[in-house]
């Protein structure tokens, strides 16, 4: 499969009469994004904002980050069995909106959504303090249900995010670039002396907010499939969770997955790049036997020599990912696992709840309850009324000054289990 | 002993006894099913845990 990524670089983003791209220029009718929203008669009210590197802006409580992308050839369009209708993505040819996001915020359920900010310590964090961010804040109607309006305001940022794309249909990008992989059969006979390698991509599918959909299918559905790895650019899986903000994949991390794109720069060279295997992480104990089984399974009938496995989450999902690791070590793949760190803020409690001498290739995203005080800022975008509330805040939390003492948990994607952060080690 | 959904973690923590349990936002009880079936199901996970608790155990043993 072939799939042409072309890259149009926004280099700023300004509310006018009409949406249009040009020069490099994002221009948004509010009048027209409102539209978007409000076809959804869940949403009683939506106010846009936008917030841009370096302001001093704090975006809080962040549900989803989404990249804008238009599918201008090949089959189906972006965000196939959600927004577009069903159809295998993945080849032909892509546009996305490079520099910017839409980002939704709101209260949905009060914890475990996090905080955005355009500057200070907390900015050095979160990779989307780089980016020009469209905010939407939605208020939903009277006595909805939280998982309607959480289901509302995740659709309600996709058809933004699919009307900012269409706006670039017609555009030549600045940029392209092709990811193509080959059939089974024929990467055997290209690359017969390259190891054979796929990633093993853990889906977050705990229930009760904590939701992945692959192609508008609730992933604690699946069972373990094979994708081609130019899929998930076209917007395969979304995300729909409200996980600790700093180790969910928001949409945007899943359409600019970095194992992937990684393992794209070395297909062919250092290694053959079967596939993309996607699991779960579900809660009944039989669905994560099965789910660990089936890895192993696919990575043993696909003759693998090592996948990349990449948690989403953190507490029980360590299980999935060491029964993973080890089941598939058990199958003679080499492993090497991506996870985070609930270390406590000394660092020095247990990392993962689970553990197992198979695991003994890991890369760490960092320690999410490592403390972080993040000054006042002069502007807030949404609210900070659940401040002390989100996962990795406290009572405590707010101080005098108005700063906010918090754990790297707060912030969207500071411990990124796919390598989509900006904490490193020397 | 536990009565853990998560019987591996059990396992690496070292507890000896390891009753299985049904879900982890539920694990002694199952909103699924109605409430006589719900009560027997809740009735029999203690039941086991308790004959667990009453058996001698030569090194970790899960009670499925």
């Amino acid at each position: 499969m072939k799939l042409e990524m072309g890259h149009i670089y926004i280099k700023d983003i300004q509310f006018a009469a009409e949406s249009k791209i040009e020069d490099g220029i994002l221009y948004v009718s509010e009048e027209a994004v409102k539209a978007v929203v409000l076809e959804d008669e869940k949403i009683k009210s939506v106010s846009f904002d936008i917030a841009k590197p370096g302001e001093s802006v704090r975006i809080t409580p962040v549900k989803d980050v989404i990249e804008p992308r238009v599918k201008v050839e090949g089959r189906g369009g972006i965000f196939p069995g959600v927004i577009a209708k069903v159809d295998t993505v993945g080849e032909g040819k892509t546009y996305a909106l490079k520099g910017m996001a839409v980002v939704t915020a709101g209260k949905i359920v009060g914890f475990q959504e996090g905080i955005i900010d355009m500057t200070g310590p907390g900015a050095d964090y979160t990779p989307f303090s780089k980016t020009l961010n469209l905010v939407m804040v939605c208020e939903p109607v009277d006595g909805i249900k939280q998982h309607d309006y959480e289901k509302a305001v995740r659709f309600a940022g996709f058809r933004v995010a699919v009307y900012l794309g269409e706006l670039a249909r017609e555009l030549t990008p600045d940029e392209t670039k092709v990811y193509e992989t080959c059939t089974i059969k024929e990467g055997m006979e290209k690359y017969p002396n390259l190891p054979r390698v796929a990633y093993v991509q853990m889906l977050q599918s705990q229930g009760l907010l904590h939701d992945t959909y692959v192609y508008g299918v609730d992933a604690k559905k699946i069972v373990p499939t094979i994708m081609s790895p130019t899929e998930i650019m076209d917007g395969a899986i979304v995300s729909g969770n409200c996980v600790s903000a700093c180790d969910k994949n928001p949409t945007y991390v899943h359409l600019n997955n970095p194992v992937v794109h990684d393992m794209f720069e070395q297909h062919g060279k250092t290694f053959n790049f079967v596939c993309h295997i996607i699991t779960n992480e579900n809660v009944y104990l039989a669905d994560k036997q099965r789910s660990s089984d089936w890895t192993a399974k696919i990575c043993k009938m696909l003759d693998l020599d090592g996948v990349i496995v990449s948690q989403e989450g953190f507490g029980n999902p360590d299980t999935d990912l060491i029964m993973n690791c080890k089941k598939i070590e058990a199958e003679g793949v080499k492993t090497v696992i991506i996870t985070d760190e609930y270390a406590g803020r000394d660092g020095k409690s247990q990392s993962l709840a689970d553990s197992d001498p198979a695991a003994d290739a890991v890369v760490t995203g960092g320690n999410a309850n490592q403390v972080i005080i993040l000054p006042k800022l002069d502007k807030v975008i949404g609210t900070l009324d659940y401040v002390t509330k989100i996962a990795g805040a406290s009572e405590e939390t707010l101080r005098e000054d108005g700063s906010l003492e918090v754990e790297l948990q707060v912030l969207t994607g500071a411990t990124n289990e796919t390598g989509f952060n900006k904490l490193s080690a020397r | 002993m536990h009565v853990c959904t998560v019987t591996p973690i059990s396992m690496t923590v070292g507890a000896n006894r390891i009753v299985p349990a049904i879900a982890i936002p539920h694990p002694l009880g199952n909103p699924a099913l109605d409430k006589d079936e719900e009560k027997k199901l809740r009735r029999d996970i203690v039941e086991k845990a308790l004959e667990a608790l009453a058996t001698e155990v030569d090194g970790q043993t899960i009670f499925d």
